[in-house]
């Protein structure tokens, strides 16, 4: 089975500042693959490890791709290969344009299925996978909890917010997958070192897809102004302050 | 008068808030009308409501829609993001809208990015966003579409364990956190929240690290946003990814014994002290 698991590297939200004028600081920010797209990479291992196969990263992106810490660390997670799209016009796409690029590179580089991880580390519009899935005209689910391969098709059990929903799935297909699906392994020495020797094939890329809307702002919320009534000191005492807080309001 | 158009796959109060963008016409996936909409088509959906992505997408296209919204369950952001995709634009997820602009959170809730959407607007709109306002009518049109489920084949659907909870319909809400050593120590603020009858909710460590609490009860970026009249956190630090799911709350209460935890600068009270002295005497008092 010739499985794709998608990727995004975007700049790491935690190193991101926000200044006093709202405006977001970038310089500490390092580019990382997104925390959730590493579910889709355990996924695809774990599947490929049992019904035989082979996993390949596929990640649309700018020039942030050819950083070569950023490619070791996305194959030290398992892929046997990864397929990059990079292009400096592709910063800030939407998931329909990043699906549109996804959906050019995996018609040239074919695919029995496609894994995509809850949400980017950076946008979580939670929306590439679904959309791919429409473009491709294949079976497409979001929330997959589980996998399981059975004959020709997959198994799956889907997350709804009150109930599990289990179906079949023929291939090829696109499924988003949990971050609770698994538990990404932590690359050691060895995968980190054989990561080095892994190819990396640098597909053609065309110019971006027309967006669907003009940027305005990116800024920090407002900060609601609170009372800031902060107690210290003997439990009990506290505890009846606030006791009296609650019952005026 | 802007059509809106509001897609409901089960009970949703998206149409009634809708009616601040224009006049609204649902399209229910179930049957009967959909309150809050001046008009409801009604699909009367069988097996996966997926499945009918390209005919709604096809109606929609027929009838020029401008403005698409979607509740953020997953089953609506499915048919969201592949209704935007036969319709050509991306599906986006909306945390403010003021038309034809719209916000939404990025980077963890760090920052809300605004854009101005040209041609047609499919949103998935968080809880909260369009309060509902009074107003529409019974009237309901069924319409037959023909679903087409790619040969997705559903096998059973087993309702989840446990209690359902809305935390977006609690007025309050007491929201636990690591501070907590055990998981029977939740107990504590489980009789806090039944003494203020609040929801009891939780930061992602607890649903997704611990798994003391079920992931539908756990409030951030990535889980619930809420608007309570009271939020109550109690041994939680205050990461911006769990606050800017409660940054809305009219007063927020915080109880921790860390007196540098973010939490209190975004506090309307605030205790610094053990939970586990403070709580027991705050049950006491109330």
């Amino acid at each position: 089975m010739k499985i794709i698991a998608a990727i995004k590297v975007s700049a790491e939200a935690q190193d991101i500042e926000a200044r006093p004028d709202r405006t977001l600081n970038f310089d500490r920010a390092q580019s990382k693959i997104g925390a959730y797209d590493l579910n889709a990479v355990e996924a695809a291992r774990q599947l490929a490890d049992t019904v035989g196969g082979e996993v390949i990263g596929l990640s649309v992106g700018t020039s942030a791709l050819a950083n070569s810490k950023v490619r070791k660390d996305a194959l030290s997670r398992g892929l046997d290969q990864l397929d990059v799209v990079a292009s400096d016009e592709y910063a800030d796409l939407d998931s329909f344009q990043t699906a549109q690029l996804l959906q050019s590179a995996l018609q040239q580089t074919g695919y029995d299925l496609v894994l995509v991880g809850a949400g980017s580390s950076d946008v979580y519009a939670q929306q590439v996978g679904n959309q791919l899935g429409a473009l491709l005209g294949v079976p497409t689910l979001n929330a997959v909890n589980k996998i399981t391969p059975e004959g020709d098709h997959l198994v799956v059990e889907r997350l709804l917010e009150d109930a599990v929903q289990v179906i079949e799935v023929p291939l090829p297909a696109v499924l988003s997958v949990t971050s609770g699906i698994n538990t990404p392994r932590i690359a050691g020495m060895k995968e980190i070192l054989a990561a080095g020797k892994k190819p990396v094939n640098e597909l053609a890329a065309g110019a971006a897809p027309a967006g669907s809307a003009q940027a305005v702002s990116t800024l920090a919320p407002e900060q609601v102004s609170r009372q800031q009534n902060i107690v210290e000191g003997d439990p009990a005492e506290a505890a009846a302050q606030l006791a009296a807080y609650l019952k005026a309001l | 008068m802007t059509e809106v158009f509001v897609i409901a796959t089960g009970p949703t109060t998206l149409a009634q808030g809708a009616r601040a963008l224009g006049s609204v016409t649902a399209v229910n996936l179930g049957s009967g009308p959909v309150p809050g909409a001046d008009k409801t088509l009604a699909v009367n959906a069988a097996g996966l409501v997926e499945g009918y992505a390209k005919p709604i997408a096809e109606l929609l296209s027929a009838r020029g829609a401008e403005v698409v919204l979607f509740d953020t369950d997953v089953q609506s952001r499915l048919l969201a993001g592949k209704i935007a995709s036969y319709l050509g634009t991306a599906a986006r997820n909306a945390a403010e809208i003021k038309l034809p602009n719209i916000g939404r959170m990025v980077y963890g809730g760090l920052a809300v990015a605004t854009e101005s959407v040209a041609g047609v607007a499919v949103l998935v709109v968080g809880p909260g966003v369009l309060p509902p306002l009074e107003g529409g009518s019974d009237a309901v049109e069924n319409i037959a579409l023909t679903p087409d489920d790619a040969g997705l084949k559903l096998v059973s659907t087993q309702p989840k364990g446990g209690e359902s909870v809305n935390l977006s319909a609690a007025k309050r809400v007491v929201g636990v956190g690591r501070g907590f050593a055990a998981q029977d120590d939740l107990d504590l603020a489980r009789q806090l929240a039944a003494k203020l009858g609040a929801e009891l909710a939780c930061s992602r460590p607890i649903a997704e690290g611990v798994n003391w609490m079920p992931t539908e009860r756990y409030i951030g970026v990535s889980g619930a946003t809420l608007r309570p009249e009271l939020y109550l956190a109690v041994g939680i630090s205050g990461q911006i990814q769990h606050m800017v799911g409660v940054n809305k709350a009219k007063a927020i209460v915080a109880i921790n014994k860390d007196k540098n935890a973010p939490v209190f600068k975004q506090a309307d009270f605030g205790i610094v002290g053990d939970l586990y002295q403070v709580l027991p005497a705050l049950i006491a008092a109330l």
